[in-house]
């Protein structure tokens, strides 16, 4: 299946998150490889996904799982070697699988030959790759992320007696983008993969590549110009290829990052996952509406990314503080669960494996306007272990079989780079992809039927969103239309059955085809438009004039 | 009545709730706080009160599903529209306020009159419906209401399992003379229970008591005035967990002469039949206890006002004189010969004490239950008595302070708690 040539081919896209650590180990040392990987290649086509998002890959201490890179052009050992890498590259392209690497342009490991050398003297060429200080006074109006670990934006280097600036962990400095040869240097970094036929990146904080005394250091306008000019360059030199922002921002300064469509391709919608989460345990859809109805318009050629859990926390930066207690309070009653401003657990577990509710949750992620994002191991509800430290309880071994590490390793158990799951509801004994492959009824199987409805009709992907707001608030529905081809979906957001009546006189004439059954449904007709649904139910329509 | 009539009366019965507002309340769902407010003609007030309200949901209960629901007598002055209005739901996000969630302000016309019994029956129905946990009413007229008066009603019902909250205000010393030289001392005597305002223009209860007194028998026609009170008084004979709740000050109210009467009938009238059936519950009562109080007992306040104590005294000798064939059958003869001496009372002299008014009510509430006359009509006969008694109270409290009107007050509950064997004696010789 060759891959198509469409230069928006990301809007299609249904995108499977995946740390080729986690995947499967091909050579038994208890860690996935990229060999690993292209054996289960075959299970991604299989599940229907078009796309995969690689976690950092590269050369690394691993102090933060590969987002402190220390050399850009290289593989870990670990995963491999290159070749192993364009192999892979090559055999998912073979499958109509395109490929998207994390690129961390913000800053790179403190091991990184370029810090090392930045900090051992003051006169050093590679000295102001990095940002140092004498003081940490500057950049006060800055917040610290990772609020569990760090005090201060600021760390002090004993060899250069000096301080370097720092967004993340202390062990990863940013790199200074006010120097050109920094800038040169990473967009050398890109085109490396690039050539290789990487088909697109997804930048890591991006929002923090500039720092200007009296801002907070965040969405600067400078930081904007360095991306334009990426985008640029990729644009001339490269066909077919994508960029997509991480940038943990509200909706409104996220829209800058898609320019005038010659910025980002896509972005991550950070704010609408904590409120669909929000809204299903209200039982409300208040939340949803309201952020999607503050989300800008945005250029054609781009798109959002939307997503229900990643490698990180279940980020609640961009919520309120009443709704952040809220979310604590309901999703991570036990202070373990909670990390930064967020909670490191899995979709399975966060609903606490309510099979409706997971369904429901995943038809909303695919038919609201963006492209879906699948973590590894949703799509059988895998479950995490909150007594792994830092957001490592949701980076466990993915579950093949209920036999020998999972069907994951060969490996002695004591050298997996991490504990399975074991616990009896969430264990690899019950939860793997075997057995479910084997179940009609699994959450695999419904997995990859949505994933196969979703990728039948343009719309999800392309079409515009308008919301109906009936008089029953739990009711989210909305249409998604795309030309002449348009779709009605209604989810129930409650735990119990619920009437509901829907102004659809503008449809009147039309028949309503559920897209999962392909049933009838009654024509529309004057009167408002009467559904039940059962608990947490969700109906996808294809509106029809015969 | 006929068959027909009969099933047209079972039939309006069981649909009092109209059909556009069942689809509402599907749209509603299930709550856990429901804010009931019945009107009539309310425009000028009700904005604020329901302002106050939606602030008091969202900062007592942000979390909870809460629903208000307007039980309309038939405004012609906009006052659903008023209230509807104030939804805060996703369709029209230009609310400053920030709530978790959507909430629902919804209204419907009751169909018997401007009466409360339709309006809280409806509210009772809609709460039924809903399975809402905690219910308050609030009054519409209330222009001082404030949003702590929602999380002082609802919280004791929704997180303390109290059946019942009633309110206590800072009110003025000569407001509510009706509570506090009747209903409250008499209902205290009768119950055992210091509830200060069992008349409750604003209150809380539990959907359980809600439901009760739904299911009950008590919604003829002839008991649609004083549902509130026959509200409380089931409440309270059926055990509930009951507590008071302090708001804050209450607005005085002008009353016209002409308001006593349609008050005695909400009130006294209520008290005086439930007194019939509450006979065994009642009887046995001595003494009276405290209940829990959530903030201050009662407030008073005391900055003159002008009340036209002679013209009240008049009103009370002329009603003697003309009502005396009445008070024959209602009023032992010593009892009315007593108040026919006050009449002839100067200004001056003036005084109707407190053992004379007790033994007034009692006799009323005995010649009630006998039936003597008409019962309306034996209601309507204490109007000139309690403006009497209540020019008494004037003067007495003239220049007191509020502690000292508390001493008077507390003075006449023990002289109400003290006759209660006369009430006894006068009960069972009607018999």
């Amino acid at each position: 299946m060759p891959l198509n040539t469409d230069p928006l081919w990301y809007k299609d896209a249904i995108i499977y998150q995946v740390h080729v650590r986690t995947f499967y180990d091909s050579n038994a040392d208890g860690i996935g490889d990229f060999p690993g990987l292209e054996q289960k290649l075959d299970y991604l086509q299989e599940l229907g996904v078009n796309a995969i998002w690689l976690m950092p890959f590269f050369p690394s201490p691993l102090r933060d799982d590969g987002y402190d890179i220390s050399d850009y052009h290289s593989v870990h050992p670990s995963y491999g070697t290159l070749e192993d890498f364009r192999k892979v590259l090559h055999a998912a392209h073979e499958r109509g699988i395109r490929v998207i690497i994390e690129m961390v342009l913000n800053h790179t490991s403190d091991q990184h030959p370029w810090f090392k050398e930045a900090r051992g003297s003051r006169g050093n060429p590679r000295r102001d790759w990095y940002v140092w200080s004498d003081t940490d006074n500057r950049y006060k109006g800055t917040r610290i992320i990772f609020l569990d670990t760090e005090k201060s934006n600021w760390a002090w280097d004993p060899e250069s007696q000096s301080f370097y600036w720092h967004r993340f962990f202390s062990h990863q400095p940013d790199l200074n983008y006010d120097n050109p040869a920094v800038r040169e240097q990473m967009w050398d970094v890109m085109r490396f993969w690039l050539d290789m036929g990487v088909d697109a990146f997804r930048l890591d904080a991006v929002p923090y590549l500039v720092e200007r005394e009296g801002t907070n250091c965040e969405n600067l306008p400078e930081t904007h110009g360095i991306l334009k000019d990426l985008r640029h360059r990729l644009d001339e030199q490269f066909n077919c290829r994508m960029l997509l922002a991480e940038a943990n921002q509200w909706p409104a300064d996220l829209r800058p990052y898609f320019g005038d469509g010659d910025e980002f391709h896509m972005a991550f919608h950070f704010p609408l996952m904590p409120r669909m989460f929000m809204g299903l345990k209200l039982e409300d859809r208040k939340p949803i509406t309201e952020i999607l109805q503050q989300t800008p318009e945005i250029p054609p050629s781009c798109q959002w990314s939307l997503f229900l859990r990643n490698h990180d926390e279940l980020t609640l930066e961009m919520v309120t503080d009443m709704e952040r207690d809220y979310m604590y309070d309901m999703y991570a009653a036990s202070k373990t669960m909670r990390l930064n401003l967020g909670i490191r657990r899995r979709l399975a577990p966060l609903l606490n494996n309510d099979r409706r509710r997971i369904e429901l949750m995943n038809g909303m992620l695919m038919s609201l306007p963006g492209t879906p994002i699948i973590y590894y191991g949703d799509e059988i509800g895998m479950g995490d272990n909150i007594l792994l430290g830092d957001r490592n309880g949701v980076r466990t071994p993915m579950q093949w079989t209920g036999g020998w590490n999972a069907g994951f390793s060969v490996s002695d158990p004591t050298h997996l780079y991490a504990p399975l799951i074991q616990d009896p509801v969430y264990g690899y004994p019950a939860v793997n992809v075997l057995s479910q492959r084997e179940s009609e009824h699994s959450l695999l199987h419904w997995m990859q039927r949505i994933i196969k409805v979703r990728k039948s009709n343009v719309v999800f992907g392309r079409g515009s969103i308008e919301f109906l707001y009936p008089a029953n608030h739990r009711i989210l529905a909305y249409l998604r239309w795309l030309g002449r081809e348009t779709v009605l979906v209604v989810n129930n957001l409650s735990g119990t059955a619920q009437a509901v009546e829907l102004d659809l006189r503008r449809h009147k004439g039309n028949i309503l085809i559920e897209m999962f059954g392909d049933n009838i449904f009654p024509r529309v007709g004057d009167l408002p438009y009467l559904l039940t649904l059962g608990p947490y139910q969700f109906y996808w329509f294809r509106l029809r004039r015969v | 009545m006929s068959r027909a009539s009969h099933a047209e009366l079972k039939l309006e019965d069981e649909t009092f709730l109209t059909d556009d507002f069942l689809r509402q309340l599907i749209n509603v769902g299930e709550v856990d706080i429901l804010v009931g407010l019945p009107t009539h003609n309310n425009a000028k007030t009700v904005g604020s009160v329901v302002d106050a309200i939606r602030i008091g949901i969202l900062r007592s209960f942000p979390r909870e599903r809460a629903v208000i629901i307007n039980a309309d007598g038939g405004s012609r002055d906009g006052t659903p529209g008023l209230i509807t209005g104030m939804s805060i739901y996703d369709a029209r996000p230009a609310s400053n306020l920030h709530a978790l969630r959507t909430l629902h302000s919804i209204s419907t016309t009751y169909s018997n009159g401007t009466s409360g019994g339709g309006a809280l029956r409806t509210i009772l129905a809609a709460a039924e419906l809903l399975r809402a946990k905690a219910c308050i009413v609030m009054s519409p007229e209330s222009a001082k209401t404030q949003p702590e008066w929602i999380s002082n009603l609802a919280a004791p019902i929704y997180r303390e399992g109290f059946d019942l909250v009633a309110p206590t205000y800072r009110r003025h010393k000569f407001d509510g003379l009706l509570m506090t030289n009747l209903l409250y001392p008499m209902i205290r005597a009768l119950y055992g229970l210091r509830l200060r305002e069992p008349y409750m223009p604003e209150f809380g209860f539990s959907s359980r008591i809600g439901s009760q007194f739904l299911g009950g028998n008590g919604w003829s026609d002839r008991n649609g005035t004083g549902t509130e009170l026959r509200f409380t008084l089931a409440a309270i004979k059926g055990g509930s967990r009951i507590c008071q709740a302090f708001l804050g000050e209450k607005d005085h109210t002008e009353r016209r002469a002409a308001d006593l009467v349609p008050a005695l009938r909400q009130t006294v009238g209520p008290l005086f039949s439930a007194m019939e059936a509450d006979f065994p519950v009642w009887s046995t009562v001595t003494g009276s206890n405290s209940i829990p109080t959530i903030g201050s007992d009662h407030e008073l306040m005391l900055d003159p006002i002008r009340v036209n104590r002679k013209r009240l005294r008049e009103m009370f000798a002329t009603g003697v004189a003309e009502l005396e064939s009445v008070f024959h059958l209602i009023l032992s003869s010593s009892t009315l010969a007593e108040l026919q001496r006050l009449a002839r009372l100067d200004d001056e002299a003036f005084h109707y004490p407190a053992e004379l008014w007790v033994k007034t009510i009692y006799e009323f509430a005995a010649a009630y239950q006998k039936s003597v006359i008409n019962r309306d009509h034996i209601v309507q006969a204490l109007a000139p008595l309690f403006r009497g008694r209540a020019v008494t109270f004037l003067i007495e409290n003239r220049s007191a302070s509020a502690s000292e009107v508390e001493v008077n007050i507390e003075a006449l509950c023990v002289e109400f708690e003290r006759l209660k064997p006369y009430l006894m004696q006068m009960w069972k010789s009607r018999e």
